[in-house]
C-alpha cells in the first residue's frame, strides 16, 4: 500500500504549486518497493521482515539510490537467516544495482532483541540506535509488515511504557503524555548523526563529504522532524483513543501505539500535517517543502550527484554545483525554524519547555 | 470465579467426545467450546449432538469450521444453523463472504479476531468493517492472536475499547509464530493481565492451549491468575523492570 500523502496535496493545491521532484520520487519509490516486493516472494518467513529505510523508507528513491535493507528477525534463531539474508541481498541486487552504504549498518541480519533490550545505556551501540533510530522514523517492510509492526511496538513500549515520568498521576485524564526517554532518544539521533558527519569526515579524508553534508542539511534533519512530531503526537493531534484509560497503564500503551500509527507515515507527510495546523503561514509550507523539492530534484540527477561527490571542501563556498543545494537547505532550515519555533501555535512552547532543557 | 474450560479441539482435535470426557474430570471447567475446525468434523458433531452429556456445563459454544474444503460456506452456514439456538457459533472472518445469509444468524454469530496468517479481522479497524456488515454478531476476543502480533497489547485494548459491548467469550493461549496454540506461560499472562479488567467477571474463558491430560488444571490455574477476578494478575507496571543489582 502506498503511503498517504494526504498532507502535502492539500498544502500543494492551497500554495498553488507542483513538487514535482517529491512526486517523481514518490511514484519512483512505490514502483522500486513492488519489484522488490515481487523478487522477494519467495523468500518469506513468519519470523522475518525484509525492512528498507533511507530514501526507499522515506519515499525519496530514484533509479540511481541504493537499497538500505536489513533482514530482521523477531523470533528463534536460524542458521538458515544467513544464507536467507545472502538470498536477499542477491534478489535485491538485481531491482537496486547499487551497493547500500559501506557502515555495515545496511544489508545485515538484525535481531530485534538488540533494538528492543539495548537501548541506551552500555550495551547499545551506534549501529544498533541508528537502526532503531530509522524502524521508526522512515522503514517500509518489504515482506512481513506484522513483524516490522511488532518490532516497533516493542522497541515503544520500552520508551513509552516501561518508562513513566516522575509526575504521572492516578488521576483519569491527567495522565502524562510526554514520552521522555523517545524525546531525548530523537534529540540525541539528531546530534548523533550531526556528530558522525564529522567523524565520516575525518576518517573518509573528505570523500563525499558533500554529499553527506547536504543529507545532513535536509534528509537527517527531516528525520529529526519527525522524531519531535511523534513523540509530541498526543499534544499535536486529536487522541480520541486516550480517554478511554481507566489506569496509567491503558494510557501509556494506548500512547505508545498512537506513537507508533507515526511510524506509518513519512517524514515529509508528517511534517506537513504539522505545517497546516494553526498559526503556521502558507509561505513557511512553501518554503520548507519547495526546498526540500529542490534538493529531491538535485539528488536525483546522476550528473549533479557526480559532481557533488567531487566537490573540494577548500572549494565550496566558490563551487555553484554545493551552492545550489545549500541555498536550497538554508531556505528549508529557515522554513522549519519559523514553524517550530515562531508559527506554530503549540510547538513553540513544547519545544521550549521539552526541547532543549 | 469467572467462567472457564478448554475447546474439545485442544484437548483430542476434532474427537469432542473425548475432549468432554477430558473436561468432566477438571471441577472448575463449567464452559466448553465444541470444536469443529475442520468441516467433515461439523456433520458428526450435528449427529452425535442427542447423546452428548453436557451436565454440570454453564455455557457451551462451538466453533465453526476454519477453512472450507468439502461443504460449501452455505452447507457450512445451514448446518451451524441447526445448532441449539442458545449456543454461541465461533466463526473466523474469512470463511463469511455472503454476508446477508450470516446476518440471519444475528448475535449467535461470534467472530474472533486473527493471527498473523490472516489478512482481516486481526485488529478494531478490520474487526469494524465486518461488523458493519454483520451489526448483530457478537464477538470472541482471541488474546493469543492479540498478542501474536502486537504483545504490547494495544490492538487487545483497542478492541475491547470498540467492540467490547459485543463480547461474547475469549480465547486464551499463547500462539506461536505459526499460529501454535501454546501453554500460558508467565509472558503470556503477564500481558493479558492488561486487559483483564476490560472483560467482564461473566465473560467465559475458553481455553484452547494443546496441553498434556495432567497439566489441565495447572493451565486453569494460570489462565485464570491472569484474568480473574478482574484481573488480579496483574504484575503492575514495574514488574516487567530488570531485577536491581
Amino acid at each position: 500500500m502506498a503511503e498517504s500523502t494526504e498532507a502535502l496535496d492539500q498544502l500543494e493545491r492551497e500554495l498553488g504549486v507542483r513538487w514535482e521532484a517529491l512526486r517523481t520520487a514518490r511514484a519512483t519509490t512505490e514502483r522500486i518497493l513492488e519489484e522488490l516486493r515481487g523478487n522477494l516472494e519467495d523468500l518469506q518467513d513468519p519470523n522475518c521482515s525484509v525492512i528498507v529505510t533511507g530514501s526507499l523508507g522515506r519515499g525519496e528513491a530514484s533509479r540511481d539510490s541504493d537499497a538500505d535493507w536489513v533482514l530482521l528477525v523477531d523470533g528463534p534463531t536460524d542458521t538458515g537467516h544467513t544464507r536467507l539474508a545472502r538470498e536477499i541481498g542477491r534478489k535485491i541486487h538485481e531491482v537496486v544495482p547499487k551497493e547500500p552504504g559501506a557502515t555495515g549498518t545496511f544489508g545485515d541480519i538484525v535481531v530485534s532483541h538488540d533494538l528492543v533490550h539495548y537501548i541506551a545505556g552500555t550495551r547499545d551501540s551506534n549501529i544498533n540506535f541508528t537502526r532503531r533510530m530509522l524502524l521508526l522514523a522512515e522503514s517500509r517492510a518489504i515482506s512481513n509488515p506484522l513483524v516490522r509492526e511488532r518490532v516497533i511496538r516493542n522497541v515503544l513500549a520500552r520508551y513509552v511504557l516501561h518508562d513513566r515520568a516522575v509526575t504521572s498521576t492516578t488521576t483519569k485524564g491527567r495522565f502524562n503524555t510526554i514520552p521522555y526517554f523517545l524525546l531525548n532518544e530523537v534529540v540525541r539521533y539528531w546530534r548523533t548523526v550531526a556528530t558522525d558527519y564529522a567523524s565520516k569526515k575525518w576518517e573518509r579524508a573528505d570523500k563525499g563529504w558533500a554529499t553527506r553534508n547536504i543529507k545532513l542539511r535536509f534528509s537527517r534533519k527531516l528525520v529529526f522532524t519527525w522524531g519531535l512530531i511523534a513523540s509530541l503526537t498526543a499534544k499535536l493531534f486529536e487522541t480520541p483513543t486516550l480517554e478511554h484509560a481507566e489506569t496509567e497503564e491503558e494510557h501509556l500503551i494506548l500512547l505508545s501505539e498512537l506513537i507508533r500509527e507515526q511510524t506509518d507515515v513519512s517524514p515529509l507527510e508528517l511534517l506537513a500535517r504539522v505545517a497546516q495546523q494553526p498559526g503556521v503561514e502558507l509561505d513557511t509550507a512553501g518554503r520548507i517543502f519547495g526546498a526540500y523539492d529542490r534538493f529531491i530534484a538535485a539528488l536525483s540527477d546522476p550528473d549533479f550527484r557526480r559532481r557533488l561527490e567531487s566537490v573540494k571542501f577548500d572549494e565550496a563556498a566558490d563551487d555553484q554545483t554545493y551552492e545550489s543545494v545549500r541555498g536550497a537547505s538554508n531556505d528549508f532550515r529557515e522554513g522549519i525554524n519559523a514553524l517550530f519555533f515562531d508559527q506554530h501555535a503549540e510547538l513553540r512552547t513544547l519545544i521550549r519547555r521539552f526541547g532543549v532543557f | 470465579m469467572r467462567p472457564v474450560g478448554f475447546s474439545t479441539g485442544a484437548l483430542a482435535k476434532g474427537d469432542y467426545r473425548r475432549g468432554l470426557e477430558l473436561q468432566r474430570a477438571l471441577p472448575r471447567a463449567r464452559a466448553v467450546e465444541l470444536s469443529a475446525l475442520r468441516d467433515h468434523e461439523l456433520q458428526p458433531l450435528l449427529d452425535g449432538l442427542g447423546e452428548l452429556d453436557l451436565g454440570g456445563l454453564d455455557y457451551v459454544s462451538v466453533h465453526a469450521p476454519s477453512k472450507l474444503g468439502s461443504l460449501s460456506e452455505r452447507e457450512t452456514f445451514e448446518r451451524l444453523a441447526a445448532l441449539p439456538e442458545a449456543w454461541p457459533i465461533i466463526v473466523h472472518p474469512c470463511i463469511v463472504h455472503s454476508f446477508a445469509m450470516w446476518r440471519e444468524l444475528g448475535p449467535r454469530l461470534c467472530l474472533e479476531n486473527m493471527d498473523n496468517r490472516k489478512t482481516t479481522g486481526r485488529n478494531a479497524a478490520e474487526l469494524r468493517v465486518l461488523f458493519e456488515q454483520l451489526p448483530e454478531a457478537t464477538f470472541c476476543l482471541d488474546v493469543g492472536h492479540a498478542r501474536q502480533i502486537d504483545p504490547t497489547m494495544a490492538l487487545a485494548l483497542l478492541m475491547l475499547h470498540e467492540h467490547g459491548s459485543r463480547l461474547r467469550q475469549l480465547h486464551v493461549s499463547d500462539v506461536g509464530p505459526r499460529g501454535e496454540h501454546q501453554p500460558v506461560r508467565a509472558l503470556a499472562r503477564w500481558a493479558f493481565a492488561r486487559v483483564a479488567r476490560l472483560v467482564p467477571e461473566s465473560c467465559p474463558l475458553i481455553i484452547e492451549s494443546v496441553v498434556p491430560p495432567d497439566r489441565l488444571e495447572p493451565e486453569i490455574e494460570a489462565v485464570l491468575e491472569a484474568f480473574g477476578p478482574m484481573g488480579s494478575g496483574a504484575p503492575g507496571l514495574d514488574a516487567s523492570a530488570p531485577p536491581a543489582p
